[in-house]
């Protein structure tokens, strides 16, 4: 009896170690089961965090693409306005080449006149002084080109700007520093027909001039090159 | 008397100590042999409560249930049926069966001990 009554009780033992192992056991494994939902809690959080991020980021970048596209309609009206403005700046470019070319800056070709100046013949009588060109007699055919629309003359090659000054001295005549004696050849670039027309008008300047014993000749010509100025500000 | 628990507490204590890794697909047989452990524990004191206690049956019926039910689980699974709930839902039947049987049992002894008592 008390031997069958200790096998009972060790089949008993038995069963409960395997039933206390088994519980036991599979208590450790759903704890830790359950450690790994709260992980992927966690990463649902997370991934949640990131889609919001995510969501934010495309708001934002709607709004900046918005932004980029007023910007960009921007851009095009500034750069309308830009080429009508540069539209503005090569309009006065040619003026400025225009004026330069008045200044004397640049080099400038086209048809004109010459006018030679030259001492009259000397008859041994009376003042020497009145068969001599003198600065006045320049000045006057300097100015009736002028009047008469040239736009650029020059006293033997030398070039006039609007500072240039011509000083007798002499048999010879300084122009811009430089002197020159006779003949005085003065080109201009200009319409010829009008040039000739406005320096032989009667009691005009060749009239004048060749009333004070100057020899005076007037000639047409097709094609003057004139350098421009050197040193000119 | 105490061997008994004794072996129960030294079980849960070697489940509690033992680092073995068991893959997680083979954790849903262990629930399911713990609970055909459990009931078959449950309708061993039943039994033993109502005298019908035979050791013989209980021993084997907690073991071979064990090892059916695990085995049920995993044939489920190679099946692509889900046959683990049918062990639960039989199990927890009969687990919550036999724990009504045993507390009618221990009420009626506990009621009819005071008149004895009186």
């Amino acid at each position: 009896m008390s031997l069958k009554l200790k096998s009972k009780h060790f089949v008993l033992s038995l069963v409960g170690l395997v039933l206390g192992f088994m519980i036991a056991f599979s208590y450790n494994l759903t704890k830790e089961k359950a450690e790994k939902p709260k992980m992927s809690d966690k990463s649902w959080d997370r991934d949640f965090q990131l889609r919001e991020k995510l969501v934010e980021q495309e708001e934002k970048t709607r709004k900046l693409q918005k932004e980029l596209f007023s910007k960009q309609a921007e851009v095009t009206s500034m750069e309308k306005q830009i080429s009508k403005e540069t539209e503005n700046y090569s309009n006065i470019t040619k003026e400025m080449d225009k004026y330069r070319m008045y200044l004397g800056k640049v080099k400038v070709k086209g048809k004109g006149l010459e006018v030679t100046l030259d001492d009259g013949d000397y008859q041994s009588s009376g003042d020497v002084n009145n068969y001599l060109v003198h600065e006045q007699h320049i000045f006057k055919v300097v100015n009736e080109l002028f009047i008469s629309g040239a736009q650029a003359v020059a006293i033997n090659g030398q070039r006039l700007t609007r500072e240039s000054y011509i000083v007798c001295n002499g048999p010879v005549i300084t122009v811009d520093g430089t002197q020159y004696p006779a003949p005085f050849v003065i080109t201009a670039i200009g319409d010829p027909d009008v040039m000739e027309a406005a320096i032989d008008i009667s009691g005009g300047v060749k009239e004048q001039l060749v009333n004070e014993n100057i020899t005076f000749s007037v000639e047409e010509i097709e094609e003057i090159e004139m350098e421009p100025v050197l040193g000119s500000k | 008397m105490w061997l008994p628990i004794f072996g129960l507490i030294l079980g849960v204590i070697l489940g509690l100590l033992t680092d073995i890794r068991i893959p997680e697909e083979y954790s849903n047989y262990l629930s399911i042999a713990v609970l055909a452990a459990l009931d078959t524990l449950l309708g061993g004191m039943r039994a033993y409560l109502q005298n019908l206690y035979d050791e013989k049956v209980f021993v084997s019926g907690f073991f071979f249930n064990i090892i059916l039910a695990a085995s049920l689980a995993f044939l489920g699974v190679h099946l692509g049926v889900d046959l683990y709930l049918a062990a639960v839902f039989a199990f927890g039947v009969r687990l919550f069966q036999n724990i009504a049987v045993i507390r009618r049992i221990l009420l009626a002894k506990w009621t009819k001990s005071p008149e004895k008592n009186l």
